[in-house]
């Protein structure tokens, strides 16, 4: 049993997906790199491409979408974008973790937990099912349920608020060290979510780690990740240590994010909402830079080339005007 | 009401759109046009295709009982008679039985089903019970039992009593439909404008359940066949004209059609038909869901 | 004016016929929303502000208690003659996809609450496509664009757009907002709150908002009154600013600590509340509701049901024996 956190290196990924217009990419070109132990946050709206990432990780993009570039490394597993088969099925739970968007109802609602906690056992050919019981008891426990009674119910005994920890207790029971959490409190209220999110950054450092969250609310992610990378039209445009990037915003669509968060003191009116609308798997610009519709920023050579990903230190930014003024 | 009020242009424009959208639909699988022509075939063999044929068909007495040939491609009965002919002729009685059957069905299961789902409460126990209580009425014993006192010589006759007892299930699935569809925002927000219930059940409601109504139409229309076959087949009914289960009766049991092979012909005459039919009505039930959802229908 | 006394409201649990239990949703809540005012309920999921809404907008009848539209009593009056009553108050669902029929185009969806109003007023057919283009430019929407298009073929904070212009064709009095920005693009969010915004200020109409997200209650303006609800009964009441800024019930300060810090920007608040327990409605509460999740509880709370009423020295009502001003929202970086 390896007990040490996988890095992970995103290297050049683009996701395509077929429509009657042709194969279109819902991520392209995007490399990203999880430091072993870290909690990486990758924020974005709907049909930013984020979970279409998250899913690539486990190279279990659905048809009709499929990988059509680049490389998915993961430390002691080699390049999952490479596997298939068995390899792949055995890959994902015993090595990565996957809690899915709205885990509130992805259990079977005909099973007791515990039978789904076995069924999940024997099909990766767990041998000491007793073992994996007493795991995931422990698990519960720790998540401050009571392990006997929730192995015991079935989905609709449970709250929303235990339903997620017991999606984290399944992607974890089989001792993953990677774990990707897409949109883990969704339509959870904030005290409910306040306690997910503690429990979720506890159990990383507890087990040894590597973390990745999903998700549209910046506020988790400024809760939970020490790296966080900003996501529009399939692009990453932004990324490095969170309170750096929410801090001191560079990208002009993280800055928009970031103002067009109501705030509980100071002028309210100082919140703006970004004009436009992000765009959709159809209206994504083939060409140019993917934000330019809605920025402010916006430079005549927005239009036709592509920012590239500039480094600086620990943070990239894909932005023309970024690079200019620095450079000038 | 409100559609007379609504400007022509943008009417005329949406249905404009609507048939161009069918047409999309249709060519996406070419096997959908080919449910559409068999349909258009089946509807045309029942309304004008006896016209074609003397009343009553040339009997041939050196041609009893014969496989296919190229004068009669499906063979002849046990009288002389080409099958095909008996098969068409056939059709008006089994198809109009069908029709009727599944619109006493459609019109009986939607309206109960919708005032039942709509109003709940006491309407509701009652009707449901009223369905519950017509669900457990065993349908062919009971056809068999009104076949000794009635003689369905005419297809709406039939048609009728199938239906009455046939929308049982439709009542209740529209009544659910109906449930879970009064709950959703847009049914509570026309309450809450005060629109009336008329507005709400035809122009809100009715639409959702559309293509489910639809579907239901045509696989009623196959029960009906069926029901009626089977009846027929079973010989319980004297026959008065051509039907297709009376055919299959006489195939089987007085030509032996399952032991001789130029029966064969007589046997399959009526049993492709069914077939045919089944396989149009298939074909158009996949169209229906995409015609009826204008988000299907464009893309 | 839109007020409310000791509202009532059960619900009987369904399904078991033997041991029915019954989740009290309301435990009579009084709330008062002034023509061109505004207030917003916010807790947690259950705590029964949804209901309460409901309520409000005539969706859904009450046990016991009285609501009053314009000084009108609804209790007296039979379900025929509350509608009209009940029509001035208008809901704006969370859900801006099931709010609209999918197989109606806006301007069908438009077209029949304004026809409707045409024939009550007597007007004519040129007022309804007159109207209809106007309430779409009132919510900022382009009609010449939007009218013929399904609901399909709109982003989802356009729908909500159409959405509020819909509620918009029957001139309510006051728009009851569930979680009405939940499901929308967090970049598109600001534009739907500011719209309600900018409706009340230039049309008069009342807001309602019901939110678990209590920053973006601040967006009604600041004359807007806030009600946190812990278990159908308002447990502190007063106006926003000050319930945010200043909060003195422990479920407040629990639900305002759990608000995420933007860590970077802002300093957490230092003295965050944290509930001692998730919350448990099996068992019976003999006194306050919120006693066993409070880590300040006495044996008094235990036994006793404290009710709102206003303390000296803090501005706002509340219902907690010992009222007490602690900092738990997080400040921007530039004030520490």
């Amino acid at each position: 049993m390896s007990n040490k956190a996988p890095g992970v290196r995103i290297g050049g990924l683009t996701v395509v997906y077929k429509t009657p217009a042709g194969e279109l990419p819902a991520v392209r070109d995007v490399s990203l790199t999880l430091e072993p132990g870290s909690i990486t946050g990758i924020v974005g709206e709907s049909g930013s491409g984020k979970s279409t990432l998250a899913l690539s990780l486990l190279n279990a993009v659905q048809p009709p979408g499929r990988i059509a570039a680049g490389t998915v490394e993961i430390d002691g597993l080699g390049d999952v974008a490479a596997l298939s088969g068995e390899q792949l099925r055995k890959a994902r739970g015993k090595h990565i973790g996957y809690v899915f968007q709205a885990a509130q109802n992805s259990l079977n609602p005909l099973k007791t937990v515990g039978k789904q906690l076995l069924d999940l056992g024997r099909s990766h050919g767990v041998d000491d099912l007793r073992g994996l019981v007493r795991e995931a008891k422990e698990l519960l426990a720790r998540m401050g349920l009571d392990g006997a009674r929730v192995l015991d119910s079935h989905q609709h005994e449970l709250s929303g608020g235990m339903r997620q920890r017991v999606g984290i207790m399944l992607a974890l029971v089989l001792n993953a060290h990677l774990v990707v959490l897409d949109e883990p409190t969704t339509a959870l209220d904030m005290i409910t979510q306040a306690n997910i999110l503690k429990i979720v950054r506890e159990v990383h450092a507890e087990r040894g780690l590597t973390t990745l969250v999903i998700t549209h609310d910046i506020g988790v992610v400024a809760e939970v990740a020490d790296r966080l990378a900003v996501m529009y039209g399939g692009r990453i445009v932004e990324q490095g240590p969170t309170t750096e990037v929410l801090g001191a915003p560079r990208h002009p669509y993280t800055r928009g994010l970031i103002k067009a968060i109501p705030r509980l003191v100071g002028d309210i009116s100082e919140a703006q909402a970004l004009p436009g609308r992000p765009p959709t798997l159809a209206t994504v610009p083939q060409q140019g830079c993917v934000f330019r519709e809605r920025c402010a920023l916006r430079m005549d050579v927005c239009e036709t080339e592509d920012p590239q990903a500039v480094a600086d230190g620990s943070r990239t930014v894909a932005c023309h005007a970024v690079t200019v003024k620095e450079h000038a | 009401m409100s559609v007379l009020l609504e400007s022509s242009s943008t009417s005329a424009a949406m249905r404009r759109n609507f048939w161009s959208g069918v047409w999309r639909v249709m060519r996406r699988k070419p096997s959908r046009l080919v449910g559409v022509v068999l349909m258009a075939g089946f509807v045309f063999m029942g309304a004008f295709g006896p016209m074609f044929y003397p009343d009553p068909l040339p009997r041939d007495p050196n041609q009893i009982t014969r496989p296919p040939s190229w004068e009669h491609w499906l063979g002849t009965d046990d009288q002389g008679r080409d099958v095909i002919a008996l098969v068409v002729t056939g059709s008006r009685y089994v198809l109009l039985a069908a029709l009727v059957t599944a619109v006493i069905t459609v019109v009986l299961g939607t309206a109960i089903g919708l005032f039942s789902g709509f109003k709940r409460g006491r309407w509701d126990t009652v009707l449901m019970r009223l369905t519950d209580m017509k669900l457990t009425i065993p349908g062919l014993p009971l056809l068999l039992v009104l076949s000794t006192v009635w003689k369905f010589s005419s297809a709406v006759q039939m048609g009728l009593v199938l239906g009455l007892l046939s929308w049982g299930g439709v009542a209740r699935a529209v009544r659910s439909q109906t449930l879970s569809l009064r709950e959703r925002g847009f049914i509570e927000a026309a309450r809450g404008l005060g629109l009336s219930t008329t507005h709400i059940v035809g122009k809100e409601l009715l639409p959702s359940m559309a293509p489910y109504i639809a579907m239901n139409m045509l696989i009623a229309i196959t029960g009906g066949v069926y029901s009626q076959v089977g009846l027929f087949f079973l010989g319980v009914l004297p026959y008065e004209s051509n039907n297709w289960g009376q055919m299959l009766n006489t195939a089987v049991f007085r030509s032996g059609a399952l032991t001789v092979p130029s029966a064969l012909g007589f046997l399959l005459g009526p049993l492709l038909a069914i077939l045919l039919l089944t396989l149009a009505i298939v074909l158009v039930v996949d169209a229906m869901d995409e015609i009826f959802n204008p988000r299907l229908r464009e893309e | 004016m839109i007020t409310g006394t000791g509202v009532v409201k059960t619900f009987k649990q369904r399904g078991k016929v033997l041991g029915a239990r019954e989740v009290q949703a309301l435990r009579g809540v009084d709330f008062a929303i002034p023509k061109g005012g505004a207030a917003s309920f916010i807790g947690e999921s259950g705590c029964g502000k949804t209901t309460l809404g409901r309520i409000i907008a005539g969706l859904e009848s009450y046990d016991a208690g009285e609501i009053e539209i314009d000084g009108v009593p609804m209790s007296g009056l039979k379900p025929k003659q509350r509608q009209p009553h009940f029509r001035k108050i208008q809901m704006i669902h969370q859900d801006p996809y099931s709010a609209l029929n999918p197989t109606r185009t806006i301007h069908q969806t438009l077209h029949a609450p304004l026809s409707l109003r045409a024939k009550q007023t007597g007007r004519s057919r040129a007022w309804i496509e007159e109207r209809a283009a106007e309430v779409l430019s009132l919510v900022g929407l382009d009609p010449g664009t939007v009218l013929a298009r399904y609901p399909h073929q709109l982003s989802g904070g356009m729908r909500q757009r159409v959405v509020i212009a819909r509620a918009l064709t029957v001139d309510p009095e006051m728009l009851v907002a569930d979680e009405a920005v939940s499901m929308i693009d967090v970049s598109l969010r600001l534009g739907i709150l500011a719209l309600l915004k900018d409706l009340r200020e230039r049309l008069g109409v009342s807001v309602l908002f019901i939110t678990h997200d209590v920053a973006t209650a601040r967006y009604i303006g600041d004359d807007g009154e806030l009600y946190v609800i812990y278990r159908g009964q308002v447990v502190e009441r007063g106006a926003v600013d000050t319930v945010i800024a200043d909060p003195v019930h422990p479920y407040t300060q629990s639900l305002l600590s759990a608000i995420p810090v933007l860590h970077g920007l802002e300093q957490p608040g230092e003295q965050p509340v944290v509930p001692l327990e998730s919350l448990d409605e099996s068992r019976p509460d003999e006194g306050c509701l919120f006693a066993r999740r409070c880590p300040f509880r006495t044996d008094r709370c235990m036994s006793e049901r404290p009710v709102l009423g206003r303390t000296e020295g803090v501005p706002q009502e509340h219902a907690c024996f010992y009222p007490e001003r602690r900092s738990v929202i997080a400040r921007p970086m530039s004030e520490v």
